[in-house]
């Protein structure tokens, strides 16, 4: 009997890795938004307005577990752990050894020897992590923000030598600076470089406009920290217990923050995104929060002006209006422009509305994919077209300064 | 509305576009010339969307600033004169 259900478990067991494989070999990878640099990966140098099918990424052995989209370009991660990059490429920040845009996916060669782990896209930089701890940067250093102590932009990644004999978990690239988390047997800190005038290195109390070599970012000493988060003028840190730590430009017209604080102790985040004046904040149940402006989302159209709900502070977390209940997996956050994927994480029962992207936020560009250039104050549907692939459910969503990925696989929950 | 408020000595300059930019939320970047500096403009705008943001400045630091040399870096980079 116990020897049936072991039976029985390991067939399951296969049966959920063989459709895991089946999933995988059917990925989907959907762009829309701005386009002229040709971030989108689909060959042209236009806007989209509507969700596109990309084709060029199918080529690449496998499917992607990871996309990071910056300013106007964006780094995928392959199953192997091999790196492709495209779109602007003007600042060296795509890692080819030249300085030119880059309209389809491209393998980065000179990272081949490696396993890359994580990857960053910042406004024109990139930061790429190996399985072995190194970290890789390139693109604009204007401001120090690849952290090899000087201010020289780099067309190919170089290891950041600081690290050398350090274990670097994860990179966070944001407008002018970089945010790295480092684990090892001397224990755990998080590490700023680059522009550091609105606070957003989190290493001084001192205004200061920028450092070229990493620097311990402080107030994080007590806390297990698990992920880090940079964008715009942000930073942020998510530790085990689920609090978030944020510093840089403050949100909601705050001032600025140059020492980590805590958001709130109040509620338990299990991931974040950050835009350049706004952040989505995620639970463990699903529960979808926002930081920062409440007029987020008009910038197109100045006539327009939300009633702000008057907070007595500024910096307060409040549930994001419009979701009428539906549970969020995924988290997204643009410049301008917000994204989120329905569906419990935690959750392998999908329901009807499971597997959908909502958009909402600045839509001059098309970056909502609503089939318009409006702007959104609240949760809108985004469809895909259904000739394509009536059944596919979207797994992840990725947002650049104006431009969304999405990356869906075939749907489980057609019979529910 | 203005998108944002940015100080001139945190704007770069560009010498593709004779330019001074700070980027742009759309992906593009927020561009003034060194003449509507001069000429006392405080806007600086997107090519690629109807966003734009006030530059800060001095109008005396640019108000001379018609020189032969129009390829000299912003403020910030210049050795401080010294009267």
């Amino acid at each position: 009997m116990e020897e049936n259900e072991r039976i029985i478990e390991q067939n399951e067991k296969e049966e959920e890795e063989e459709e895991e494989v089946l999933v995988q070999q059917q990925q989907e990878v959907w762009s829309w938004g701005a386009g002229t640099e040709g971030q989108l990966g689909t060959g042209k140098l236009q806007d989209e307005h509507n969700p596109q099918l990309l084709n060029s990424l199918s080529s690449f052995a496998g499917p992607i577990p990871f996309l990071s989209c910056g300013g106007a370009h964006v780094i995928a991660l392959t199953p192997g752990g091999r790196v492709l990059t495209w779109g602007r490429g003007t600042s060296g920040q795509l890692g080819h050894g030249e300085m030119v845009n880059v309209l389809q996916p491209k393998p980065v060669e000179s990272l081949e020897g490696f396993v890359i782990t994580h990857v960053s896209a910042g406004w024109n930089h990139s930061g790429f992590v190996s399985d072995k701890g190194y970290l890789f940067t390139c693109g604009d250093g204007s401001f120090g923000q690849l952290g090899h102590g000087d201010c020289t932009s780099r067309f190919s990644p170089q290891k950041v030598s600081y690290f050398e004999l350090r274990h670097v978990t994860q990179i966070a690239c944001g407008m002018r600076h970089s945010v790295v988390l480092v684990k090892d047997h001397l224990g755990q800190q998080v590490h700023g470089f680059g522009f550091g005038k609105r606070g957003q290195l989190g290493i001084s109390n001192e205004r200061l406009q920028s450092v070229s070599l990493p620097q311990t970012s402080l107030g994080l000493n007590d806390v297990k920290i698990v992920s880090v988060y940079a964008n715009g003028d942000h930073s942020a840190a998510l530790c085990a217990e689920g609090q978030l730590y944020t510093w840089g430009r403050g949100f909601g017209g705050a001032s600025d923050v140059h020492i980590p604080q805590c958001v709130t102790t109040c509620l338990s985040f299990s991931t974040a995104a950050l835009g350049w004046n706004h952040a989505l904040l995620l639970t463990g149940d699903g529960e979808a929060f926002m930081l920062g402006d409440y007029g987020h989302g008009v910038l197109s159209d100045p006539q327009m002006t939300i009633s702000r709900k008057k907070e007595s502070d500024k910096d307060a977390v409040w549930r994001i209006p419009g979701l009428n209940g539906l549970k969020v997996r995924q988290i997204a956050a643009g410049a301008e422009h917000s994204a989120v994927v329905t569906g419990k994480s935690s959750s392998r029962i999908l329901f009807e509305n499971d597997g959908s992207v909502l958009t909402w936020g600045w839509g001059e560009h098309g970056q909502l994919g609503l089939g318009d250039t409006a702007d959104q104050t609240g949760p809108h549907v985004v469809s895909f077209d259904k000739l394509i692939a009536p059944q596919h459910l979207v797994g992840q969503v990725y947002c650049g300064s104006g431009f969304t990925y999405a990356i869906r696989t075939p749907g489980t929950n057609s019979n529910v | 509305m203005s998108y944002d408020d940015v100080e001139i000595e945190d704007m770069e300059w560009n010498e593709e576009l004779q330019a001074f930019t700070y980027p742009c939320p759309c992906g593009d970047l927020f561009q003034i010339t060194r003449e509507e500096l001069r000429l006392g403009e405080e806007i600086a705008r997107c090519p690629s969307c109807s966003l734009y943001i006030t530059v800060i400045y001095n109008t005396e630091d640019f108000a001379d600033s018609n020189r032969k040399n129009k390829n000299i870096e912003p403020p910030k980079r210049q050795p401080v004169a010294v009267a």
